[in-house]
Parts: C-alpha cells; structure tokens; sequence
C-alpha cells in the first residue's frame, strides 16, 4: 500500500484539471492543524458534472487502490437535487489521509445518476438511501429495493425533499394530538 | 421408476425484534443441514428521522439530539459533529480543550470495549466472564459520572471546546481508576486469550479476508483484525493525536500472524483497551494549561452560526469505527442539511462473506465480533422460498450454548 | 488451560457481593406494604451510592434573580421550558427535561442550578413535583 506515490493535494487537484478541464469547478483545498505541534490535514471539495462523474471516480480509484468511500450525503437546493459523495486516500500511513469530496448537480427533472457499485462494493446501501430518500434515479444499482424507509410508506413521498414532495402529511405532532 | 432426489436448501428468517444478537437486525438464511449457504441483511426498525429533526433545530440544540442517536458511541457523534461545525465555520479550539476531548473519548472506548467483552463472553455461554468484565466497567462509568455528571449520556461537548475542565485536584482519582485497569488487565488478557473455550470457539469461525474487508470498505476492529491499517486518528488525525506516540493495532503485534477471524478480533479489541489507557496517561502528563472553549458566550457563538454560509465533513474514531457526519449551512438558524453514517452502516456487507460456509450455532457470536450498534444504523433482508421456519432469541442462544459444550466434550 | 475462571469463582465466594443493595435486599412481595413499614419506622431503606459533586439531577430555579431574557427557551434540546408573559418568569417540566444543565450555562443572572435528586419517579406527566417554577 506504501509502494505508491503519494501525491500531494496540489498534485491532485492539478491531475484532476488536467483530464477533466471545466468540467470540474468550485475547487477548495482546505488546511487546517490540530494540536500543540500543528499537524496538518487537507480536505479537498470539487464540484463534478454529471456527464463526467463514473470517470472522475475512476480517475481518483486509480491515485490511489484502496480508496475508502465514506458515505454519500445529499440535500434539495430548489431546482437542483445535490448529492456530495466523500471518500478518502492514501490510508495506511501516519497524518497522510487526505479527504476528497465531489459534489455533483443534478436537474430535478431528470434526477439520473451512475452507480459507483462496480468500482465500490460497499456503495450500494448509500445509493439505496438516496433513491429512497430524494427520488434520484440510480443507473445500473443491482438491487433495487429500499433499505431504511418501510414498504408501506407512500412510493411518490421523499422524506429529504422540500417541495410538495416532501413529508408534510405524515408528521405528527404528538403533543398538540394530546391536547386536542 | 427412478426417482430424482433434489437437494433444496432451507430459508431461516432470524427477524427483527428476536435475534440472538441485542440488536434489531433482520436476516435471512438459506441453509442445508446446519451449514449456513447464503445470507442476506435487512435494517431499518430502528429508523427515528433523526436527521429530519436536526433540521428543525439550532447547532446547540443538534448537539444533544446527536448524543441520543446511540447510547454507546454517545461521545463520539456530537463530537463529529462540533468538528464538522468548526471546520465549516473556521473557529479554532484552544489546545488545552483538544486534550481534555481525547480523554474523555479514550475512557469511553475502554468503557465500550469491556461492555463487548461481556457480550462476546455471555454469546459462547460463559457468564461468570460477563459479570466480572461488566464489573470492571463499573469503575470506568464511576469515573466518567465523576467527570462530566452522568454515566451515559455525558453532555461534555461544545462548539468550540469542552463544558467542563479536569483540574489538578481530579488527577489522583482518575489514576486510581487507571491502576485498577492495569492491574486486572492481565487477568482479562489470560481467560479471553488462553483460555481452551474461547479458543475453540472462535478460531477459525467468521472469517473475512483482506481482500473482502478492502473492497467493502470496512472500517474500525472489524478490518483491522483483518490486517487493514485503517485507523481515523493515525491515518488523518484530529484533537490532539498528532502529539501522542501510539500505532496501528493489527493481530500481528501479538501473535506474528492475521487470521481474520473472531479470534483475532478479540485480541485486537483487548489491545485497544490497552492502548487507551496508556493514551490516557500520555494526555494528562502533556496537557497544556489554557482556555476550555474558544467562545464562552453562547449567545455570540449562536450569531456567528447564524451568519455563516459553508459545508464542512468531520471524521473520528469511535469505538466501532469511523463516524462521518456532513452539515451545511445556508445562514439559518439551523442547518440545510446534516447528514450522519455510523460505523456499523459500513460493516453490515462484511457479514455476508463471514457468515456463508458456517454453522448455524456460529451467527451470534460472528454477529456480535464486529459490535453492531443497530441505533446507529438500519436493516436489510431478502427472502427466497418455500420452507420456512422461525427461530427465536432463546432458541438460538441455547444452542450456542449447546455447541460449547458439545466441544468440550 | 481449560478452567481459568475458577480461581476466580473461588475467591469471589469469599467477598462481599459488588452489588449495592438499594432498596432493599430481595424485592418485596407486596411493595405498598414496604412502603408502609418505611413510614412508620419498622424497616430501614439502604441508601443508594452516592452522587459525585458536579452530578446532573433536578433543576433548581431562583425566581428572584430571573430577568426573563429568554435565553434558556431558546436552547433546550427538548422545549422543556415555557414562558409565562404576564409575570416574564419561566416554568420548566421534568417530564420533557434531559438533565443536560445547558440552561445553567447560558443563564446570564446565574438563576438555575443542578441538586443531586434522582429519585424522581412518578405517575403523572403533570403533577406538582414534576413541575418547577
């Protein structure tokens, strides 16, 4: 795991420009230090196109092999559903780590995304949550069944959303029940 | 006439609320005889629409929603999330506070790591061993109401720094604590690890290669012991880790080999236990005298968060492994969106390969070696065919019990 | 070795149980009769552990010093305080309290305080000694 070259943030960021062009803006690299002696660590986020997505993903499987994927989180931003995924490389070695983030756009009209299964074994129950969670239709997933959400729960309803689509029917507000 | 005979396999749903295994976790086994061919995990009873809370509420009031997300890793998820604020908002913590926060989630990973003990000891069916690792942790809890006023629920983290200060006058009875633990380690360290029954039982048994542990991205004691050097406080850091002088803890620091299986697991959870309290007594000989908090009125540390327009991810090493959580701001009183993955979110998959090729009196012990906390995550499940018959929590206890026994014999 | 636990059992059989034995030894088999003997003297309660100083129990509340800022309302987790206008004081249900002394930090007058009461046990949601004001 050590035998590779460890590039650095800059490095990276400069690899990803390169082979993508603009299709990858809003780049932040960010450094911050911890403890008495300041060791330092980097978070870098990116903004990915949807077009070029799977191959961004590939591109940053190969810096380094065993790259971890974290989790993916994703929010309503009005006409666009944005989903963040976050993995990390270069694990292994001391204070080496570095985070990477890709947030990808997508219409809320046409909410299609790949799947990052084939490359990630352990994606698949982050992208059953998304589909249940937000409605984004996830190309290729090979199972396609929901994982939190109960199966008598509404199939049109997204819980995350914060349109007309969003959860408001089923709260209830325990209290105000008590008091009436 | 010649008759085929077929071989059918048999489904064996272990359901939600019954399993052997005190969490609320479906599975689904297809099983031949008593051999375990192919399994599959459900989650989901224990959904609260946490998230969906956060969002409702202010940063403060998100810290005390976060430590009831789990009764164990309650140190560690408002810890996450204080670091994802102050990343997102560029606030600095005083380095006295980054220490003080290391104690408190040290003592709470030997306080955990004995409560599995007790579990993993009382799933082969040895109780005595229960009881006396539950009352070893008893002194551990002592230590922690002494600190922060609760047991469980400690309510020691701000945005900014910690609640309350370990003074000088704390040290002698936090040492105290700490030579208990010392000197009943050895004994812990001789009946899990030299003991015929343990050994038995789990050698060999829930095995999960390199490989598999890789490609599943697994995280916490349950990759490590599979030879995986994935550790958030070595590989990135944070609070004060980068000072301490500490490594990787892998099956091969004791024994010189890595089997991967649940044997393994325990050496590498008695290991950390070890390694917490030597972090433990590293912290309070290097602790740097200063502030607690970087802003200790809460007001103004309210109308900065209200202001601010930023994302930011924090990562720390719970006892199960790492915790991530996301939070963006949009300059609203609360978040637009937080988003939370526990550590046993990531080390469900693994179980599919461990449990394919065993026994069924192996599930609640397999189960139990990599510590699912279910409060933090979900279930999942599939189902195949005809024969199915249902097996309860007392059932299968009773015949983990009856396989000790059976190879002491 | 096969039987390591048993000179432990051994030397367990010789000490005193870890066990604190609050209320009382074995549960009794009519608990409004203990209760009774309780009140007239005839039995005795042992006493639970005791509570380390800094411990989080009820809440305690100083209505003089209270100025009616608010700032507690604003972060309890749990909406376990609710404000009286007319005479701008609060009112705080430990029925919904989690114990978490936030509002003893960000008081500016210093008004609330944490007792080391834990026994708090009772029947009703609403009942007086549930209610602080």
């Amino acid at each position: 795991m050590t035998t590779e070259k460890h590039l650095s943030s800059e490095e990276i960021v400069k690899s990803f420009e390169n082979e993508f062009k603009n299709n990858i803006t809003d780049i932040r690299v960010e450094k911050r230090t911890q403890g008495v002696k300041k060791t330092e660590f980097m978070h870098i986020w990116m903004r990915v196109g949807n077009n070029v997505f799977k191959e961004a993903v590939r591109h940053l499987a190969k810096l380094d092999p065993y790259t971890h994927f974290a989790v993916s989180s994703g929010y309503d931003a009005g006409n666009t559903i944005d989903l963040v995924y976050h993995f990390s490389i270069y694990h292994g070695t001391r204070h080496k780590e570095i985070s990477v983030n890709f947030t990808v756009s997508l219409p809320k009209s046409n909410p299609i995304i790949e799947t990052i299964t084939d490359i990630f074994p352990g994606a698949i129950i982050s992208e059953q949550e998304k589909q249940e969670m937000l409605g984004v239709k996830i190309r290729g997933i090979p199972k396609d069944t929901r994982v939190f959400i109960s199966d008598d729960f509404p199939k049109d309803m997204y819980p995350w959303r914060r349109d007309e689509t969003g959860p408001q029917k089923m709260i209830r507000n325990l209290h105000k029940e008590a008091e009436q | 006439m010649k008759q085929q005979i077929t071989k059918t396999t048999y489904q064996l749903p272990i359901g939600p609320i019954h399993p052997a295994l005190k969490e609320p976790v479906m599975f689904e086994f297809e099983i031949e005889g008593e051999r375990i061919i192919d399994v599959n995990v459900a989650l989901g009873h224990v959904h609260r629409g946490i998230e969906w809370a956060g969002m409702q509420r202010n940063p403060i009031q998100i810290l005390y929603l976060a430590e009831r997300i789990c009764g164990i890793c309650s140190y560690c998820h408002p810890m996450s999330f204080a670091l994802a604020v102050e990343r997102a908002a560029g606030i600095e913590v005083p380095e006295r506070a980054q220490y003080l926060r290391v104690i408190q989630g040290e003592l709470e990973r030997i306080c955990s790591h004995m409560l599995w003990a007790g579990v993993a000891a009382h799933e082969i069916g040895f109780d005595s061993v229960l009881f006396l690792t539950w009352q070893m942790r008893e002194k551990g809890l002592d230590l922690t109401e002494y600190l922060t006023g609760n047991r469980v629920t400690k309510g020691i983290t701000m945005i900014g720094g910690v609640r309350r200060d370990i003074t000088n006058d704390m040290h002698p009875k936090i040492k105290e604590a700490l030579q208990y633990f010392k000197d009943n380690f050895e004994k812990l360290r001789h009946i899990f690890l030299d003991d015929k029954t343990f050994k038995m039982r789990s050698q060999n048994c829930g095995v999960l290669t390199k490989e598999d542990a890789l490609k599943l991205c697994a995280v916490g004691p349950t990759t490590r012991a599979s030879g995986v050097k994935k550790d958030v406080r070595l590989d990135q850091g944070y609070f004060a880790y980068g000072d301490l002088d500490f490594d990787y803890v892998t099956p091969d620091v004791l024994t010189g080999e890595v089997h991967g299986d649940v044997y393994d697991r325990i050496i590498v959870r008695l290991l950390e236990v070890k390694q917490s309290i030597d972090l433990i007594e590293q912290c309070l000989n290097l602790m740097p005298s200063g502030e607690i908090i970087s802003e200790p009125k809460i007001p103004k540390l309210l109308a900065i968060l209200k202001k601010l327009n930023g994302e930011g991810i924090g990562r720390m090493e719970a006892p199960r492994g790492e915790v991530i959580h996301y939070v963006k701001f949009t300059g609203q009183d609360s978040p637009y969106s937080w988003k939370v993955r526990a550590p046993t979110y990531s080390n469900v998959l693994p179980w599919i390969p461990m449990l394919k090729g065993g026994q069924i009196a192996d599930i609640p012990i397999v189960a139990a070696s990599t510590d699912p906390c279910m409060s933090c995550t979900n279930r999942v499940a599939v189902v195949h065919n005809d024969k199915r018959y249902e097996l309860d929590k007392e059932e299968l206890h009773r015949m983990s019990i009856e396989k000790t026994r059976r190879l002491m014999t | 070795m096969r039987l390591s636990m048993l000179p432990q059992v051994f030397v367990q059989m010789f000490k005193k149980p870890f066990t604190n034995k609050f209320p009382a030894k074995y549960t009794p088999s009519s608990t409004t009769r203990f209760l009774e003997n309780v009140q007239n003297g005839k039995t005795k309660i042992n006493p639970p552990v005791e509570t380390p100083p800094g411990f989080r129990g009820k809440i305690q509340y100083d209505r003089e010093k209270c100025i009616g800022c608010q700032l507690c309302i604003k972060v309890c987790p749990s909406g376990a305080i609710e404000f009286k206008p007319e005479e701008k004081k609060i009112k705080i249900f430990l029925a919904r309290c989690t114990f978490c002394s936030q509002c003893n930090d960000v008081c500016p007058v210093n008004c609330l305080s944490m007792s080391n009461e834990f026994l708090l046990a009772d029947t009703d949601k609403y009942s007086k000694s549930l209610i602080v004001e």
